[in-house]
């Protein structure tokens, strides 16, 4: 029994195995390699802080409330003040927004005495979402691990503030050429030159304080242990919320009713690109769907292409493609 | 028009299988005052596009910080590619599981699914804040490459200008084949044998694209993360949204020629209906298992349950999904034109809700603002649906689009010439017609 296949036919054969046993195998050694190491991961479930990472330490509990911290940041960013409410005179924004990138908040009870101050700004997550959703990179963090944005990279397209689970990044909409605005560590303004943030250089009291993470982490540590039951849940918010964040909070009261939302442990970006990073790891899988594609439709053309002759001959009409 | 003998079926519907391949519409005025009104309305969406190019976003639209996204990228672009999938379905049927019936309406499919991505990505493009920095799509070491927005903003436009183009130039070349002279009519012949040679290679990725940025705008919304309501968000929504699109394309499908076959008095054709009927049903039920299936395994079955407003919501936009699964799966549901016709446009309507509820309704971000479309915001999406509907109606009055029988093309005489068929057709065609129109549903 001779074996009919042309030598053309054989190297067919062969590239398209070849081709769709590559691409099969190609998604498992991938895994494999950041599965094995984790270190190579990038997105681990649970990322690490690296040595050098600064940090926000925000306790509640000092805060007086007294926004010291608001000028302070306008002036080191070249905000504008907000004067929507005050009707002109004074700074007085309803939250972030496209001329706010640092804000202090009051909680009240509306039956209770029960009260709060807590300041907003951007977490600076060890793992951003905004970072993992920026298509052309806009944002990125930088060293110490402070979460800046490009402009000359952005295409406003708003991912970032769907993806932020803290709300932080504003858009400008009232600009023609909008920007994203959002806290960035102070990092071209005064990081770089070894100065701490201008909020917590201005701050009066304390109530946020400046430093390397591991040290404010053991910190606050140090304060709940110290008064057992004086804060909520005796935990540090942003210790491990999405992951673990660069401002880390120490409130009497619920962080919810603060506003900071109710995170899972795990970073946002690990459960966004678990699937997809090992399906798209060196376009893989796209390539295996189209190996399998390609040798179905090849198969079905040539079978619609002897039909169309035919038709053509006993029609005498043009098949149409 | 030549008017076949209508063929009875065993339980005496009227209906033909004679659809062989596209036929131009010939017959009737091409600017009715329907097609006025809706390049009144696409024009009226341009020039607010227009002018909002020169203006920030904000006295456009509604949109804020706490909905960044609004119903141009939600609805226009999320939800309406979804209807626009069909060229990925059929085509996936066609070419690569061999359904060999449904070659004859993948131009309807085609066409269609062309306006649809076009006009979202013309929505894209005013609704982006710094579209002038996009060039940045040309230079890949700029790219997050694991950005879900990154692969939707490269494969949207790549899929749209290249592969659909591609796919639809066979349509344009005729045209041009039958209106041209003899030195273009030899040139076209030469180019005809190459289309044909690389066809089968470009339709590969015709497929495999849209199934990554299909599959993508689902995984756009998995950033959200708790800000999904946790019935839709789920790491399978990739998946769920890729499904959709498949079964939105092909009920879609189904739902613009029996519309198009009874506005422009075409035959039906009982086989073709019934095997894209029959793929719509079986992706519908893939849909509801997956979702299902999803919803026991995050053990949110109770939720699902709760009778609440997102409970009930699910439920609604499952009951829409789940009718068809069921009604079509029956002989007699696929072969009552009425019936198949209500069915695909419930499945359409439950696939965008899927597509669209997780993007606004179901999106409950922490800070308690609303959102509703504003007035120029809501002019603008209408004049985008209406721009791509009246591109609709002009293609399938100049080109080949429609399946039809063979017959009623006359290969010889110039179909397409505007004057003579104004002035031949217009009188006399009216009649016939909805005489024509009575009897094919």
């Amino acid at each position: 029994m001779s074996v009919t296949l042309s030598r053309r036919q054989a190297f067919k054969a062969m590239i398209g195995l070849g081709g769709t046993v590559t691409s099969a195998l190609l998604p498992v050694t991938a895994h494999a390699a950041t599965g094995a190491g984790g270190k190579s991961e990038e997105h681990p479930a649970h990322p690490i802080a690296p040595a050098d990472a600064i940090a926000m330490l925000y306790d509640s509990t000092v805060c007086t409330g007294c926004k010291a911290c608001m000028p302070a940041c306008n002036e080191a960013n070249g905000l504008p003040t907000d004067t929507l409410l005050s009707g002109g005179i004074w700074d007085m924004p309803m939250g972030l927004n496209a001329k706010t990138k640092n804000i202090i908040e009051l909680y009240q009870d509306p039956q209770s005495d029960e009260f709060a101050f807590v300041k907003k700004q951007c977490m600076h997550c060890l793992d951003p979402a905004c970072v993992t959703g920026c298509p052309f990179g806009s944002l990125v963090k930088r060293d110490l691990g402070a979460v800046t944005w490009n402009s000359s990279l952005c295409i406003g397209c708003r991912y970032c503030e769907v993806a932020c689970p803290f709300e932080v990044p504003q858009f400008q909409w009232e600009n023609w050429n909008p920007k994203i605005v959002k806290c960035e560590f102070c990092y071209d303004q005064r990081l770089k030159e070894d100065m701490q943030p201008a909020c917590t250089a201005a701050c009066p009291t304390k109530a946020v304080i400046f430093g390397k993470r591991t040290d404010l982490l053991a910190e606050a540590k140090d304060r709940i242990a110290a008064t057992p039951d004086k804060y909520f849940e005796n935990r540090v918010y942003g210790e491990h919320e999405a992951g673990g964040t660069q401002v880390l909070y120490l409130s009497s009261v619920s962080f919810q009713k603060l506003g900071l939302p109710k995170l899972g442990t795990t970073s946002i970006g690990h459960y966004a690109t678990k699937v997809t990073s090992v399906i798209y790891k060196w376009l893989a899988g796209p390539a295996l769907v189209a190996g399998v594609f390609g040798f179905f439709i090849r198969r079905n053309w040539e079978r619609h292409e002897a039909e169309r002759h035919e038709h053509e001959e006993k029609t005498g009409f043009p098949d149409q493609l | 028009m030549n008017i076949t003998e209508p063929t009875q079926d065993k339980r005496g519907t009227t209906l033909i299988n004679h659809w062989q391949c596209g036929v131009p519409v010939t017959t009737g005025p091409v600017l009715t005052p329907f097609l006025l009104l809706l390049i009144g309305l696409a024009a009226l969406g341009l020039g607010l596009a227009v002018l909002r190019f020169f203006s920030p976003l904000g006295p456009f639209s509604a949109m804020n910080d706490v909905y960044a996204w609004g119903i141009w990228k939600t609805f226009n672009v999320m939800t309406l590619t979804a209807l626009g999938s069909g060229p990925l379905a059929l085509g996936i049927a066609a070419w690569v599981f061999n359904r060999q019936k449904l070659h004859v309406v993948m131009r309807t499919a085609l066409v269609s699914g062309f306006l649809f991505y076009a006009t979202g990505l013309i929505a894209l493009g005013f609704d982006v804040g710094r579209p002038w920095n996009f060039y940045s799509a040309l230079m890949p070491w700029r790219w997050n490459s694991e950005s879900a927005m990154l692969e939707i903003s490269i494969c949207m436009p790549l899929y749209c200008a290249v592969f659909l183009s591609f796919e639809i130039l066979p349509l344009i070349l005729e045209r041009v084949y039958y209106t041209a002279n003899d030195r273009s009519r030899a040139l076209l012949c030469r180019v005809a044998p190459i289309i044909r040679k690389v066809y089968p290679f470009v339709i590969i990725g015709a497929y495999v694209i849209p199934l990554m940025h299909q599959s993508s705008l689902g995984g756009l919304l998995l950033l959200a993360g708790t800000k999904i309501n946790p019935l839709w968000q789920s790491p399978v929504m990739p998946l769920l949204y890729l499904i959709a699109a498949v079964f939105c394309g092909l009920g879609f499908t189904i739902f613009l020629l029996m519309i198009v076959c009874l506005r422009y008095a075409r035959d039906l054709d009982a086989a073709v209906l019934a095997e894209l009927a029959n793929l719509l049903s079986g992706t519908c039920f893939v849909f509801l298992t997956i979702r299902v299936g999803d919803l026991i395994w995050r053990q949110q079955l109770l939720a699902a349950f709760a009778f609440d407003k997102m409970s009930l919501l699910f439920l609604f936009e499952s009951a829409m999904i789940l009718a068809p699964a069921l009604a079509l799966r029956f002989r007699r549901v696929r072969e009552t034109p009425r019936a198949l016709l209500n069915m695909s446009a419930v499945a359409c309507l439950g696939g965008m809700l899927y597509r669209f509820i997780p993007t606004s309704i179901a999106y409950q971000p922490l800070r308690s603002t609303a959102y509703f479309p504003s007035a120029p915001e809501l002019v603008m999406a209408a004049g985008y649906i209406a721009l791509g509907s009246a591109a609709f109606v002009l293609a399938v009055n100049y080109f080949a689009v429609l399946p039809g029988e063979a017959s009623a093309w006359d290969h010889a005489y110039r179909p397409f010439g505007w004057p003579r068929k104004a002035a031949q057709t217009s009188i006399a065609i009216q009649v016939p017609s909805t005489v024509a129109q009575e009897r094919a549903i």
